[in-house]
């Protein structure tokens, strides 16, 4: 699509240069030999009287006029062909081809002025630096409206073609003036399509942009739909193994040791050893349903902390996020032995995890700092980022389920928001206490 | 690959080095080429054998003090084929470097800019002074307030006295200062029928015009920057009434060139390259054999002297010149140089434009060389005055067309007897709207 746009406006270009290049020609080679046709009729006097100015060398005029053009050619190509051309060389070819059209202007006194148009069309659609091509565009219209030749002849005396146009019969004067004037209009025509070309173009432009980004919205939000949808469907597969788990086990357990219960019930009376033979098995069958729920419980454990110790599974997260985002993450303890129940050891987990997706998340920070300490029976945890932080607290944001974990284990937990993120933990640690 | 690029790099610049070298010593040691545009014969429409003598020398000289500088000068082109030359050679921007100009195209070209604008040459020449110069030969060259040409060549219009028809009568040869009254008095007594045919076969005057009475009488036809003329002006007025007084002695007999030729005339104002020619040989046995003659300056009128017309031939330097200093030094060196415009009295039929070389003893002996043992030679002074205070054409676009206009008019008021004042005041309108246009 682009690349089409691109070939249509060089295409205009090639052809008002092409166009320019043979209106200056024409000129030049026009006075040229009308020059050589008065000196062969021996006219040169006569001419001479009805006219305010001469040219120098009609020759030689042609020859620089071409020479000339033939730069102002040689630019375009350059900008045709070196396509990886740095924006600075095209300004100093823009530059020069500014210096080029006034060097032909001034040649022609004035007489045609449409090369403007040409390095105004080049500026268009060249120059993307707004600073740049204000000036430009500014140095155009003050360069066309200054380089007229009806304004400039009344302050000084420019020779014309049209007296050049004069010297031939009535007839031929109308068909060269309606050449004359059909090359000036041709050239404001086409310069004119160009604008319009060009701004529809970039109008276009504008709109595809926009098309684009309300598609990628629409697709965000779809995707946040899933995501939604995919944690609730999680969240109801847990759910259901939780119900299987507990009904497995504990139920059982509970089934037989509510049975147990009613047969020493009616036991008791009549062989109290009996009931004591079967309240033994009892409290083996409950705690045997208690290593049952532990081992469940164990089962409904992060996957790598299921496997590994907490830190090791700490450093695993840590060094898992870094690679697949490009946040750097930083972890240190003093605590040696990072071995806590269970539970704990989760809350610990799922905050330090919380926090970092919140980090990358919200606060598209690029350094997440987590530290741990152990402080008078307690944990201090903190998870520091140099994101964007937030000035105001709101819910949500993740913080809910970090500070419901922590409050599960009676700890408490604070959130700053004012230098990039920080979370930081209070957890009172079981040391030492285990009730099996 | 480093290396080599750096040894590429340095043979480059060593290459351009000495291309650059070559082309300077080449520059240097070509031989500079001045073009002068002159035409063939004398500015003045008289015979001239030595035309390319002066110039001839002025170039000698001037190749001797610059070595390395050669003129070269398109010879042949005769005086009216000249401004179709020039104008040729400046539509195709060939023009020469130093040229001659005529009268009629120098207010032409100064306005199509061909020619440089001198002032600030001869502001930064501190060994020019235009005081040297005739004034009036000095403005002929200034066009819109500025210098565009030097001149080379002055001449005045004087009056030619039939010096045998006047003693024949018992008249004196009239003073330097005499007046529009004593001419009016002598035409009125050698006017007369002596064959007693009953027409008219001795006159007073021949060929003079109602402008050399403008100039004898301090008038100005046109307003300097030609945007006005002052035809109706007092003094136009009298010099017009003068003409028709004088034409009225004639009796409505026309006066023609073979009458004066044949002795039969008392005056007519002739240019002083025509005096010097008709006074020397062999020009002189072919016209104005049989009677003796002499000039005197013109008679003045009531409110002018005796002042006329002064004409001078100009030279400029091209404005798209590449060497203007050395164009320059060879303008100087043919209009500022003593011993060159000396040459003018020898070899050409104008007087220069020097004041000191046409006041001086040496051009008057120059002069005398020419002429017969009785012959009185015009005194130095007495052409110095006439051209430092000569009326010059002025110097505007439409001048030649202007006064063409009015001349015809005013020759057909005279012809016609029509009522001067009245017609003038028609002929100024006519001629203003045509000036303003």
């Amino acid at each position: 699509m682009s690349d089409r746009k691109d070939r249509y406006i060089t295409l205009f270009q090639g052809a008002m240069l092409i166009l320019n290049v043979a209106a200056v020609a024409l000129i030049c080679a026009f006075i040229h030999v009308t020059t050589g046709r008065i000196l062969s009729r021996y006219d040169a006097r006569t001419f001479l009287d009805g006219v305010v100015k001469i040219p120098g060398n009609p020759g030689d005029n042609l020859k620089i006029c071409l020479f000339l053009m033939g730069i102002l050619v040689l630019t375009f190509l350059l900008r045709q062909f070196m396509k990886e051309l740095q924006s600075r060389w095209i300004v100093v070819t823009l530059v020069l081809d500014m210096a080029v059209c006034s060097g032909i202007i001034y040649q022609l006194d004035f007489n045609y002025n449409g090369l403007i148009l040409l390095v105004f069309a080049n500026v268009i659609a060249f120059v993307k630096d707004g600073k740049f091509k204000l000036f430009f565009v500014v140095l155009a219209i003050a360069g066309y409206l200054v380089a007229d030749y009806e304004l400039l002849s009344i302050y000084m005396p420019l020779y014309n073609v049209g007296d050049y146009i004069r010297y031939y019969s009535s007839n031929t004067q109308q068909y060269l003036f309606s050449i004359y004037n059909v090359m000036i209009s041709l050239n404001i025509i086409l310069f004119i399509v160009y604008c319009v070309y060009v701004i529809n173009s970039q109008r276009g432009t504008i709109e595809e942009v926009n098309l684009l980004y309300h598609e990628l919205q629409t697709a965000n939000e779809q995707l946040k739909e899933y995501a939604d949808m995919t944690e609730r469907m999680t969240q109801t597969r847990e759910r259901n193994r939780l119900a299987r788990e507990i009904h497995d086990t504990l139920g059982h357990t509970l089934t037989g040791i509510a049975t147990g219960l009613d047969a020493c019930l009616a036991l008791v009376e009549i062989s109290p050893e009996q009931t004591k033979k079967q309240l033994l098995l009892l409290s083996q069958v409950s705690r045997d349903g208690l290593k049952d729920i532990r081992r469940s419980v164990n089962e409904l454990r992060p996957d790598a902390l299921e496997r590994l110790s907490l830190e090791v599974a700490i450093r695993k997260m840590v060094t898992d996020m870094s690679e697949v985002s490009d946040v750097r993450i930083y972890f240190e303890t003093d605590e040696k032995h990072l071995k806590f129940d269970e539970d704990e050891e989760n809350a610990i987990y799922r905050v330090i995890q919380e926090s970092i997706t919140n980090a990358v998340r919200h606060g598209r920070a690029k350094t997440i700092w987590i530290t741990m300490k152990r402080t008078d029976g307690e944990i201090l945890l903190t998870i520091r980022d140099d994101g964007v932080g937030c000035k105001e607290m709101k819910s949500g944001f993740g913080t809910k389920h970090i500070k419901e974990r922590i409050e599960m284990l009676r700890g408490t937990v604070t959130f700053d928001g004012r230098h990039g993120f920080t979370v930081t933990a209070h957890i009172p640690i079981r040391w030492g206490e285990s009730y099996d | 690959m480093r290396r080599w690029q750096r040894w590429t790099a340095a043979a480059a610049a060593l290459c351009a080095l000495a291309l650059v070298w070559v082309g300077i010593r080449y520059e240097r040691r070509k031989e500079i080429v001045l073009e002068f545009g002159m035409f063939t014969g004398s500015n003045w429409d008289v015979a001239n054998a030595n035309s390319f003598v002066i110039i001839d020398e002025a170039i000698a000289r001037f190749e001797q003090e610059h070595p390395g500088v050669r003129i070269h000068y398109y010879s042949g082109v005769r005086k009216d084929d000249y401004s179709e030359w020039l104008s040729r050679k400046l539509l195709a921007g060939e023009e020469p470097d130093v040229f001659m100009v005529l009268g009629d195209d120098f207010n032409q070209f100064s306005s199509l800019g061909v020619m440089k604008n001198l002032d600030d040459i001869i502001q930064a020449d501190p060994d020019f002074d235009p005081e040297r110069y005739f004034s009036s030969a000095f403005r002929t060259g200034q066009y819109g307030g500025a210098q565009y040409a030097l001149p080379y060549e002055a001449v005045p219009t004087l009056m030619f006295v039939n010096k045998t028809l006047l003693t024949r009568e018992g008249i004196e040869i009239p003073d330097p200062d005499w007046t529009w009254q004593d001419l009016y008095e002598i035409c009125q007594k050698v006017t007369k029928d002596t064959d007693g045919d009953g027409a008219l076969d001795h006159f007073g005057i021949y060929n003079f015009d109602w402008k050399d009475a403008v100039c004898s009488n301090g008038g100005e036809i046109f307003r300097p920057d030609g945007t006005a003329c002052y035809l109706t002006d007092d003094k136009i007025a009298e010099s017009v009434k003068y003409i028709r007084q004088l034409n009225e002695l004639n009796q409505g007999q026309k006066v023609v060139q073979d009458d004066f030729n044949g002795g039969s005339v008392a005056f007519m104002p002739l240019t002083f390259a025509e005096y010097r020619t008709y006074k020397t040989y062999p020009y002189k046995i072919r016209r104005y054999a049989n009677f003796q003659w002499d000039c005197i300056t013109m008679p003045a009128g009531s409110q002018g002297e005796n002042l006329s017309q002064v004409d001078a031939l100009l030279m400029g330097i091209s404005a798209n010149t590449k060497e203007e200093k050395l164009a320059w030094e060879f303008l100087k060196l043919l209009t500022y140089d003593e011993q060159i415009q000396t040459e003018i009295f020898q070899y050409s039929q104008g007087a220069s434009v020097l004041k000191a070389v046409t006041q001086s003893r040496e051009m008057e002996n120059i002069v005398q060389e020419d002429m017969e043992e009785g012959d009185t030679v015009i005194s130095g002074n007495l052409l110095g005055r006439v051209i430092e205070e000569g009326h010059i054409e002025p110097q505007f676009k439409r001048y030649e067309q202007a006064i063409a206009l009015a001349d015809s008019e005013i020759k057909n008021i005279l012809e016609n007897d029509k009522s001067i004042d009245s017609s003038l005041k028609i002929l100024q309108r006519t001629i203003n709207s045509y000036l303003q246009q």
